[in-house]
């Protein structure tokens, strides 16, 4: 692995000034502060405990997957109260877990894990957050980095002309009522069904880009409003399509049935379910809120919004989630295809056809799972808030060509520096309910960063490093900077080095796409 | 800027932003609240809007009336493929054991005399959300994902 680049430690979120480009004014009213530092325990190297006496109401222990130079810009961090916090909802077992790139969110932390009983837990929408089923895909294709450095210019955009991206941006075709229920209900398959893509990409995507369990009629019509007009668009913020370069082989072995290698060009993409799923997560909390006192919840962060499992709130919940996850897996199978067709007009039809998908992966989703817990299997339901599965070789739920290495997991760091692709390790199963990260974690707030980088043109940057690189608003790249990011090869490095993955190959970006 | 004894300001979050807003009165807190809400979200050159109806939005408390509130915004504006560039209140009462809002959102096109997009908010959150009443009036803290 590469050396960790050197920075200093991120400066304490709550001190600072307001956004310098907007007004100041007085400090936040008087309010109750959930999330205030906690104690923490090192377990080992790659583990920190904070034990359930901690904080009031706490059911199990916290558990941070972190390495002594992680937890440095950690201690302070409000993330790790707001893994305290997790740890109080009903049900809860095993840990209230936090992945290598965790950070403050807000209820969940980004990067938490958290399961609950399928029988006698509860269901909280803030554990899966605003932007139901955001994930990442990953395609391959025949081209080597020379073939793309020679027209990066073109390739960008292009592909900024066939992805819509940014706010306001709306895709090729409205969706009626009736076209938006036939997503809710078939996901991914829904695009393929209209030859936009192949029955290959749903045998390897994760729920096969299908969740089982949605009700169309659990889906808000001002959800639908929202997302009527958003499927194959990319959406904003730190949303990206990036063709990359594999530039180091970690794994062989995994490589070899990745079908992965040196110098190999992939792509990767990053959304989710847009306004859709928003919405759909703010109908639900709004329900659940209103629900808690006659369930008698009460709960230290009000985000924490949940209901039991079974009940009519967590009932609709799940099927709304799960048509939001549908559209997530649908947009991103139509983004693949304009990709295609991309790559198809620069490089010839056959580049185009015979670019594969190695996997598409969800990391904002709560899903229904069989875990050991105190030697027993039992039926559990796990959050995942910015946290990716990572199953194991010869898991059943691996698809049958990867089943001898375990599960793709795809971790995108910033725009200027990597991402990973690993697999699933054992230690997942065994000690974080079968996840692990699911990108580099913020470490800069947005105003932070662009304060950092007042003056500096992000863009011209990038370029300098062979990194071409469109977007809406090129004058706020600096909040998608490099240096807003946790190092992710300081977050793989512990998530190896804790068992959950295995890392496979590391990437470069070549072209970056940001919305 | 402080206009007519409002004022609204941003607080830092790794991710995403919290916004705050006081007012001397809760329809003007509210009406506020949704301007933090809009000059987070887009550049605005001054367009005053067109007006859209918003509510009638009832909550048992103040927090939650506020999260129904400046969600209903965000969501009236991407419905419409346009920007939030404001909101006017018409009502903000008691109802029953809880509370009631009713206003209008004010949209605009967006790249209309270059307004343009600077974050998507995807929503407000109920995290360390606020409504609270002081000596000068009233002030209103919120989370928003962006």
């Amino acid at each position: 692995m590469a050396p960790r680049m050197g920075r200093g430690p991120a400066e304490p979120v709550r001190d600072m000034p307001a956004d310098p480009g907007l007004t100041h004014v007085p400090p936040l009213p008087r309010a109750r502060i959930p999330d205030a530092p906690v104690a923490l325990e090192q377990v080992d190297e790659w583990r920190w405990r904070i034990p359930r006496d901690t904080r009031r109401g706490m059911r199990v222990d916290g558990l941070v997957f972190a390495d002594e130079r992680l937890m440095a810009h950690l201690r302070d961090d409000p993330a790790l109260g707001q893994v305290a916090n997790v740890a109080t909802l009903p049900g809860i077992v095993g840990a209230s877990l936090a992945m290598p790139d965790v950070h403050w969110g807000y209820g969940f932390p980004v990067g938490g894990v958290a399961a609950t009983l399928a029988d006698g837990g509860v269901i909280s929408p803030g554990g899966i957050g605003f932007d139901i089923n955001c994930g990442v895909r990953l395609l391959r294709c025949g081209l080597n980095r020379g073939d793309v450095t020679r027209v990066a210019t073109r390739l960008a955009d292009e592909l900024f002309r066939a992805v819509p991206t940014g706010l306001g941006a709306r895709g090729g075709r409205h969706l009626g009522p009736h076209e938006l229920d036939g997503v809710f209900s078939a996901g991914a398959a829904w695009a393929v069904q209209r030859g936009l893509g192949s029955p290959e990409d749903l045998e390897l995507t994760e729920e096969l880009g299908e969740f089982a369990g949605t009700d169309p009629a659990s889906v808000s019509e001002r959800a639908r409003q929202r997302g009527g007009d958003q499927l194959g668009t990319l959406g904003s913020g730190n949303h990206f399509l990036e063709v990359q370069a594999v530039d180091r082989v970690l794994d062989s072995d995994g490589a070899r049935a990745l079908a992965l290698a040196m110098d190999q060009v992939v792509v990767l993409i990053h959304c989710g379910s847009r306004g859709l799923g928003h919405q759909v997560c703010t109908d639900h909390l709004a329900a659940m809120d209103r629900a808690a006192a006659r369930y008698g919840i009460v709960l230290p962060d009000r985000q924490l919004a949940c209901a039991p499992l079974g009940t009519p709130e967590a009932d609709g919940y799940l099927a709304a989630m799960a048509a939001a996850a549908n559209f997530a897996w649908a947009n991103r199978q139509v983004i693949s295809h304009a990709v295609r067709g991309v790559f198809g007009r620069i490089f010839g039809r056959d580049v185009g056809e015979d670019m594969r998908l190695v996997y598409d992966v969800s990391h904002n989703i709560a899903k229904m799972e069989r875990h050991r817990v105190g030697g027993r299997e039992i039926q559990l339901c796990v959050h995942r808030k910015g946290a990716t599965r990572a199953l194991p070789a010869g898991h059943p739920d691996v698809p049958a060509r990867y089943r001898g290495v375990g599960q793709p997991v795809l971790i995108p760091g910033d725009m200027g520096r990597y991402s990973f692709v690993a697999v699933g390790a054992p230690g997942a199963m065994e000690q974080s309910f079968g996840s692990t990260c699911h990108g580099a974690g913020r470490d800069l707030s947005r105003h932070a960063a662009s304060r950092e980088l007042r003056g500096v043109d992000v863009a011209a940057e990038l370029a300098r490093q062979g990194i071409t690189v469109r977007a809406q608003r090129p004058d706020l790249l600096a909040e998608e900077a490099a240096l807003a990011y946790k190092d992710v090869v300081a977050v793989v490095e512990v998530a190896a080095g804790a068992g959950l993955i295995r890392p496979v190959a590391r990437m470069r970006p070549l072209v970056v796409i940001k919305g | 800027m402080v206009h007519r004894g409002r004022s609204h300001g941003y607080l830092p979050h790794t991710a995403d932003a919290g916004l705050v807003a006081r007012a001397p009165t809760l329809a003007g807190l509210f009406e506020e609240a949704a301007l933090a809400l809009a000059e987070l979200a887009a550049d605005n050159p001054g367009l005053e809007g067109a007006p859209v109806p918003a509510g009638p939005l009832n909550a048992g408390d103040l927090g939650g009336l506020a999260f129904a509130w400046l969600n209903e915004l965000i969501g009236l504006a991407e419905s419409a493929g346009q920007a939030l560039v404001g909101a006017t209140v018409t009502r903000l009462d008691r109802a029953g054991d809880g509370w009631i809002v009713e206003g209008r959102a004010l949209l605009a096109p967006w790249g209309e005399a270059g307004l343009q997009g600077r974050r998507h908010v995807k929503a407000v959150t109920f995290h360390r959300l606020v409504v609270e009443e002081g000596r000068a009036g009233f002030a209103l803290a919120a989370y928003v994902d962006l």
